[in-house]
């Protein structure tokens, strides 16, 4: 899949910018604050209908406007024009495929996959279990509609049993226990789903991950990510084991009145040469494994889909030292159609490009090619 | 903008109706205001005879003008199997399938213990009472298939088993979270052959 062109209207400093993309890869170089990366935002509003760092619809409008809009269209193995817009006066967000409305965010999630290479991907290795779940989440959720929805409504069952238990305890009531019983094995069955599917995710995507990291590397490191739910058990056993703990931690459910058994508490350890990354990893190596895990992403959901995400790198190059972004830039071309932000012309000139690249420069919310 | 206080009153009210904006309740205010005012009267007429005549079956709280609904009073229905379902449009959607041909039980909800629903605020005492004293050989639990209603199937599951009764379900021909009111008729007709145990 690749993106023809772009339109914003009043999407932050962009008042007006048309686009038209290289079907390779798109360099958008300018200094910082110019809206540079407003152009990957709007791509992803495209693909996602959401900002890409959370931030909420209204701050992404034009600060004289009442509106911002996106447009753009996709094609390769799709063809679909996409647009959203959102009204500042009513606080509302319209999406459209085909210029038919479309009225469920989750109808658009997986139909245009996408992967972001980000700084602030060094949560993912840094920080908290919550930051890999999400990782692995939003990988998954995009190649199984299924999963999504299992996902969705183990979530719920997790607000529903929450509230459950602290009615319990503040009405101390115990003939609420039937229910609870009922809202356990509900707990149960989906997130049973929950870790068989992280399972079998875990043991597939960790070819991409070896594949991506010989080569960014170009020398055999061996990364790998481990996953276990409540210790080894074997597949089939799941269901047995989350039973037999929430059965254990019962008393302690009750008085904290929250969840603290199931797939919502799990961790994922990123392994390199046999050691953790977290406790024995250098600062390059945290980095490296990061766009590994990115790369591993893109080549995954294109295998799973059958077709090519839309790639987005933002600022990453200003990181690397030139050996690493000679590698990636080489890597890229593997990938097809991909966009790269960069503050500095001088990488931008060391970097190996083909007559099909394209150089976008942005000052001031404008964009030209050049 | 300062709007005549009758006009307000209508727009008020009829922006208390489901999936009804301020905005479309002004709209359908201003139509009714330039309507016949026979028509009006007929409206508001069809809407007080809504209230008044229509009831709520007494023994399985189907939508009925008389004491008791027309599936309820029916002789040609199988009486040994109820199916429990969370909304009387829900039984609507289920005859229009022409699958079934028990009887019905209408729950009024599903365990929601975040929206205050708790098994006491269902219709259960009384489902309990049918089959204890009725010659009931089978349970069908026919409720949507998101946490909510997954979660009430199992409690109904588990409380009615004492009783020794087959207890069975509608059969996942369904999309997960989705609204069986909504469903298409095949769907629900499948799903309705397809049942399994619990
Ligand atoms: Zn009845």
């Amino acid at each position: 899949m690749t993106i023809d062109f772009i339109e914003l209207e009043n999407f932050r400093l962009h008042k007006k910018t048309k686009l038209k993309f290289s079907k390779e890869l798109n360099y958008i170089v300018g200094g910082n604050g110019q809206g540079k990366t407003t152009i990957l935002e709007g791509i992803y509003y495209l693909c996602t209908t959401k900002s890409l760092n959370q931030s909420s619809d209204i701050e992404a409008v034009n600060f004289d406007s009442n509106f911002f809009e996106v447009k753009g269209k996709f094609s390769d193995l799709t063809t679909n024009t996409a647009r959203v817009y959102y009204d500042t006066e009513v606080n509302k967000k319209s999406i459209f495929i085909d210029d038919k409305q479309i009225y469920r965010a989750s109808a658009v999630i997986g139909k245009f996959p996408v992967v972001t290479l980000t700084q602030s991907d060094h949560a993912i290795t840094l920080g908290a279990p919550s930051e890999r779940r999400k990782f692995v989440d939003s990988v998954i959720s995009q190649s199984s509609e299924t999963y999504l929805k299992i996902l969705l409504e183990y979530n719920k069952t997790l607000r529903q049993r929450s509230s459950l238990l602290t009615q319990i305890k503040e009405a101390n009531s115990k003939n609420l226990f039937d229910q609870l019983e009922a809202w356990t094995e509900n707990l149960i069955k989906n997130g049973t789903e929950i870790v068989k599917h992280r399972l079998s995710f875990i043991s597939d995507f960790n070819d991409y991950l070896k594949t991506a990291y010989e080569n960014i590397m170009g020398e055999i490191e061996n990364p790998e990510i481990e996953y276990s739910f409540l210790g080894e058990c074997a597949a089939g056993n799941i269901e047995n084991v989350f039973e037999e703990e929430i059965k254990k931690r019962r008393e302690e459910e009750l008085r904290r009145a929250t969840n603290v058994v199931g797939p919502h508490r799990d961790d994922f350890e990123f392994i390199v040469n046999d050691y953790s990354l977290k406790k024995y990893g250098s600062q390059g190596q945290h980095k490296t494994f990061q766009i590994a895990l990115r790369f591993g992403e893109f080549f995954f959901l294109n295998d799973k889909i059958g077709r090519k995400p839309v790639f987005l790198m933002d600022d990453i190059y200003g990181e690397l030292d030139l050996f690493r972004a000679g590698k990636i830039s080489d890597y890229l071309g593997k990938i097809g159609q991909a966009f790269i932000t960069m503050t500095d012309f001088t990488k931008y000139d060391n970097l190996k490009k083909t007559e099909n690249d394209l150089l976008i420069n942005v000052k001031n919310g404008i964009a030209e090619n050049a | 903008m300062l709007i005549a206080e009758p006009l307000q009153r209508a727009i008020d009210e009829l922006s208390k109706l489901p999936s009804i904006g301020r905005k479309t309740a002004l709209r359908l205010a201003l139509y009714l205001l330039k309507s016949e005012k026979a028509d009006v009267e007929l409206f508001v007429k069809s809407l007080i005879e809504l209230k008044e005549k229509i009831k709520f079956c007494s023994i399985c709280s189907n939508i009925t003008v008389d004491e008791i609904c027309d599936v309820c009073k029916s002789r040609k229905r199988d009486r040994s199997i109820i199916c429990i379902v969370e909304e009387a449009s829900d039984i609507i959607a289920i005859e229009r399938t022409n699958e079934y041909n028990g009887l019905y039980h209408v729950l009024g909800g599903v365990l929601s213990p975040l929206s205050g629903k708790d098994a006491d605020s269902l219709n259960i005492h009384k489902l309990i009472e049918r089959v204890e004293n009725s010659e009931v050989k089978e349970i069908l639990v026919a409720l949507n298939p998101d946490t909510e209603g997954e979660t009430t199937t199992l409690y109904l599951a588990k409380l009615l088993k004492p009783f020794g009764i087959r207890i069975s379900r509608i059969a996942r021909g369904l999309p997960i979270g989705g609204d069986l009111e909504f469903a298409d008729e095949a769907t629900i007709g499948r799903a309705v052959l397809g049942r399994v145990d619990l």
